[in-house]
């Protein structure tokens, strides 16, 4: 009886996810309409091209591992969001929360993108192979300084568990991001390339690389990878509300907090053109690594 | 008679059979091979356990062989992963010429690699060391390519060890009288301080030779990639871990007393992460898939040196997890290239493409590897990842885990170049004609991922055996405080339930893959790779537009300044300089009568002025 709630509060958990991930894509495409001087679309947009692309039949294929490449990312995304506190108290949406800890999520963030690089690489499409080759180099550009920052706050408080962050703040009264404000720097600047906004948006680039990694895909596969993007972006989100913003006591909360956190890679993005590869690598191990250097810094010495 | 000698007998007893059998036709070599290295190691798991010793003396020296609780550990890789490469060269190394040689030296390297394991005196020791280092530097120059350059590499660096090594033994006899580890390890702390230095100093050169440790890594890429790839994956798997062997005992026996964040330690755990950083960034650039996984070696060892040099007792879990680990996935990868290498010919990324629907169950194999070799969960890789971090951040450490982490994030970029170049991309015309790799090469890549599986659920299997080791080190009992069957858990108690994860991770994919694949998967048909939209246009047949060619270019123009220079730059630069100071030498002998007998007058002279200062006469 018990597996059976976990169940259910599992999926309540990814559909909630996955409603506020879509409507939050959809009110990014407005303002990005309103600022670039367009009406836009609603911000309900996405749940009709989703729903558009579901109700498509699939008509090709590509071989195996392109197909199971959309559910590569769905485990990433989904077994992310089941090991990231939703709310303070768990309550419905504790899932799997004491069962990993911060480093076994930065490992299962990147399951996803290999699967899916995999499912690309299959298609054969030289767009897709170049998108994934930026992506990584990417990562590898931005896991620096949110490592930096993650790990200055564990050793400042002692835990590598979400749980342990929260409780932290809950105790101590103060968001982390002004007790340790300098892993909270490091921390945002590694989320602009995390979100892949502009200037990061070097992967997908549109009318470049025909938006790299998902060209080939349609239908299904695309609502899968759709629904995926929405469920991760949640699950990052709120991760960054869980380490330094308190967390969330309820959804109306949650959604506040997260929403205010995504404007950051969106403005910022709104307003700078893309970088090249080797420029958006190179941008993290400036400005970025220099505040991770100080949170650490930080950290030892208080 | 005692099953120790009665294995070791057995070995060589079957490498010279073997080796005069190979002229003869039929099978009959081929069925020699495998009994002399399957019989002994049957015999080793059923007739030996831990404790089990045999004492002799020769030439006025006492001979201790021992079965210990850490070398049964790391008998576990020799054996293991030696069976299966052996069932793998069978097939793989068929058609091939002079395979008396071939067997011959796999079968000593791995007598010799067990030798070292059971000796508990230096004297044997170091006669199982060079057996070792003979028989594998047969199999870097078996196949006669490029002997000067790489085989004599290999070769002086090993005699540089282990002339490091001899030295220190005999140090060690002089100090305590006698060649017996145990001993060695007990006096060490009475040693005079020095000596405390230099010894393990010196013993460190000689594993770390073999372990490829920077800056004495230089002739790894090559000789791995040298070698026939069925010894090569019992070369970077096993062999290379006998330098981490030697680490252990060195730095978890004798400088156990050396406190926790001592500069011995740091100096030692700052190597390996060099080591770690700069194997990745030059196996990215690499385009042959040899070059690719003898660098992704170097880097691997580099992680397992960091977490013996820390020498906590968390770190020492997961570096020799590491190790276990690391041997079960470049075990299958380097027989994967093999393979691949039988098939096509080549084992260059730039050359073949597109193989996943001609080699599936090679892809399996190499997927797997990849999985386990990059640290993602469910697979091994990430439990000896996992470990390696929250010891690190829990003694403190911080700069040293984030040159890890940028190293392991850096691993991604290979990984994924060695599945996509020779796996995905455009399928050709040219390759059409390759088959799967015969059931005989693919069983053996198929298990030892099979393991790297099962091990990413339930550590506790290899942790156990560990463990088990790490006391008879010394260290406090583990299980319970840092791991339980499929349990981890850090300094501070924060844990990570495997099980539940492999269960979530299962469902999910399952899940989304009956969703994607329901009502969809009959009315879809298969397209070829050269029907895709590029911006609106189908490439034609003709048409190669895999990209593989400066895979990562972007990437590697950003770390640009990290990998300016190569540490053989001054190697070489050495060597010249001792050839310029040879050629002066040289120059000393004129061949002119007269300048000779100036030179006894100058030393007379030289002999006279400072004959009270030199002799007090």
């Amino acid at each position: 009886m018990e597996l059976f709630l976990n169940i259910l509060g599992a999926i309540a958990t990814v559909i909630l996810a996955f409603i506020v991930g879509m409507s939050y894509g959809g009110i990014v495409r407005k303002i990005t309409a309103r600022v670039q001087n367009r009406k836009g679309p609603p911000w309900y947009q996405n749940f009709i091209d989703a729903y558009k692309l579901y109700s498509k039949t699939t008509a090709i294929h590509h071989g195996w591992m392109h197909r199971m490449g959309p559910a590569f990312l769905m485990v990433s995304s989904v077994v992310t969001l089941m090991f990231v506190p939703v709310l303070n108290n768990g309550g419905w949406f504790e899932n799997m929360n004491f069962q990993g800890d911060l480093i076994f999520l930065l490992y299962i963030m990147v399951f996803g993108s290999l699967g899916m690089a995999l499912g690309a690489g299959q298609t054969g499409n030289p767009n897709s192979a170049i998108g994934v080759t930026r992506g990584l180099s990417q990562m590898v550009g931005f896991e620096i300084p949110w490592v930096m920052a993650l790990v200055a706050m564990m050793i400042q408080y002692k835990t590598t568990s979400i749980t342990g962050f929260i409780e932290v703040q809950q105790e101590s009264g103060t968001w982390l991001m002004f007790s340790s404000p300098f892993a909270f720097i490091a921390a945002v600047l590694a989320m602009l390339g995390m979100f892949r906004y502009s200037p990061f948006d070097i992967v997908g680039a549109p009318s470049e690389l025909a938006s790299g990694p998902v060209s080939e895909n349609g239908g299904k596969y695309l609502f899968t990878m759709m629904s995926s993007g929405s469920i991760f972006t949640f699950a990052k989100l709120t991760l960054y509300v869980d380490l330094f913003m308190g967390g969330a006591n309820n959804l109306l909360v949650l959604l506040i907090k997260t929403f205010a956190l995504y404007m950051v890679p969106v403005l910022y993005g709104l307003v700078s053109p893309r970088y090249r590869t080797e420029q958006a690598v190179r941008y993290f191990w400036g400005w970025p690594l220099f505040f991770g250097l100080l949170a650490i810094i930080y950290a030892v010495i208080f | 008679m005692n099953t120790i000698i009665l294995i070791f007998i057995i070995f060589l007893a079957g490498a010279i059979l073997t080796f005069l059998a190979s002229n003869i036709k039929g099978l009959l070599k081929e069925v020699l091979f495998l009994a002399s290295v399957i019989v002994p190691v049957v015999m080793f798991f059923t007739g030996v356990k831990a404790g089990d010793s045999f004492n002799f003396h020769l030439a006025g020296f006492a001979f201790q062989w021992e079965i210990t609780p850490l070398g049964y550990l790391f008998a576990l890789i020799v054996t293991g992963l030696g069976v299966m490469a052996a069932i793998y060269a069978v097939s793989a190394m068929q058609k091939t010429k002079n395979l008396g040689l071939f067997y011959f030296n796999f079968i000593l390297s791995i007598m010799s690699m067990l030798g070292i394991l059971f000796s508990r005196d230096l004297v044997s020791f170091f006669i199982f060391w060079e057996i070792m280092t003979w028989s594998s530097y047969l199999m870097v120059v078996y196949q006669g390519k490029d002997v000067q350059k790489v085989g004599i590499k290999y070769f002086i660096f090993s005699a540089i060890g282990a002339y490091a090594m001899l030295m220190a033994i005999v140090m060690v006899y002089s100090l305590t009288g006698s060649m017996m580890i145990d001993k060695m390890i007990q006096s060490y702390a009475g040693f005079a301080f020095n000596m405390q230095i230099i010894i393990p100093i010196l013993f460190l050169i000689g594993f770390g030779v073999k372990s490829a440790m920077m800056p004495l890594h230089v002739w790894a890429p090559g000789a791995y990639s040298h070698s026939p790839m069925a010894f090569t994956s019992l070369f970077s798997g096993a062999l290379s871990k006998m330098g981490i062997y030697g680490m252990v005992i060195v730095m978890a026996g004798m400088i156990a007393y050396f406190p926790e964040g001592h500069w011995f330690r740091i100096v030692i755990a700052w190597l390996g992460g060099i080591t770690a950083v700069g194997g990745t960034l030059w196996a990215i650039a690499q385009d042959d898939a040899k070059k690719l996984l003898a660098y992704s070696s170097v880097a691997q060892l580099g992680y397992i040196i960091v977490g013996v040099g820390i020498g906590t007792p968390l770190a020492m879990l997961a570096a020799l997890f590491m190790a276990v680990m690391h041997a079960l996935f470049k075990g299958t990868l380097f027989m994967a290239v093999g393979a691949i290498e039988k098939q096509t010919g080549t084992s260059n990324f730039t050359e073949v493409t597109g193989l996943i629907r001609k080699m599936p169950l090679t892809f399996l194999a190499s997927l797997m590897g990849i999985i386990a070799l990059a640290g993602i969960p469910p697979l091994g890789g990430f439990v000896g990842k996992w470990m390696l971090y929250e010891s690190l951040i829990g003694s403190d450490h911080y700069l040293l885990v984030i040159v890890i982490f940028f190293s392991s994030t850096a691993a991604f970029l290979y990984c994924y170049k060695f599945l996509f170049g020779f796996f995905l991309g455009q399928e050709e015309k040219e390759w059409e004609h390759v088959k799967e790799a015969p059931v005989l090469m693919v069983i053996p890549m198929i298990i030892l991922a099979g393991g790297t599986f099962l091990l990413g659920t339930f550590p506790g299997l290899v942790i156990k055996p560990i463990s088990a080791g790490l006391e008879q080190l010394g260290y406090a009992a583990t299980q319970g405080k840092y791991w339980e069957m499929s349990m981890l858990f850090n300094e501070w108690g924060d844990q990570v339930v495997l099980e539940p994860i492999l269960y979530a991770i299962i469902a999910v994919f399952a899940f989304f893959l009956v969703f994607l694949l329901i009502k969809n998967h009959k009315n879809t048909r298969y397209v070829s790779t050269k029907d895709i939209s590029t911006s609106g246009e189908v490439p034609k047949e003709h048409e190669n537009l895999t990209f593989i060619q400066n895979f990562f270019q972007p990437f590697l123009r950003a770390v640009e300044p990290l990998m300016k220079r190569q540490i053989d730059f001054y190697y070489n630069g050495f060597g010249k300089g001792i050839e310029a100071l040879f050629d002066f030498t040289r120059r000393i002998y004129t061949g002119n009568g007269q300048t000779y007998a100036l030179y006894a007058i100058i030393f007379v002279v030289i002999f006279l002025l400072l004959k009270t200062t030199l002799f007090g006469i």
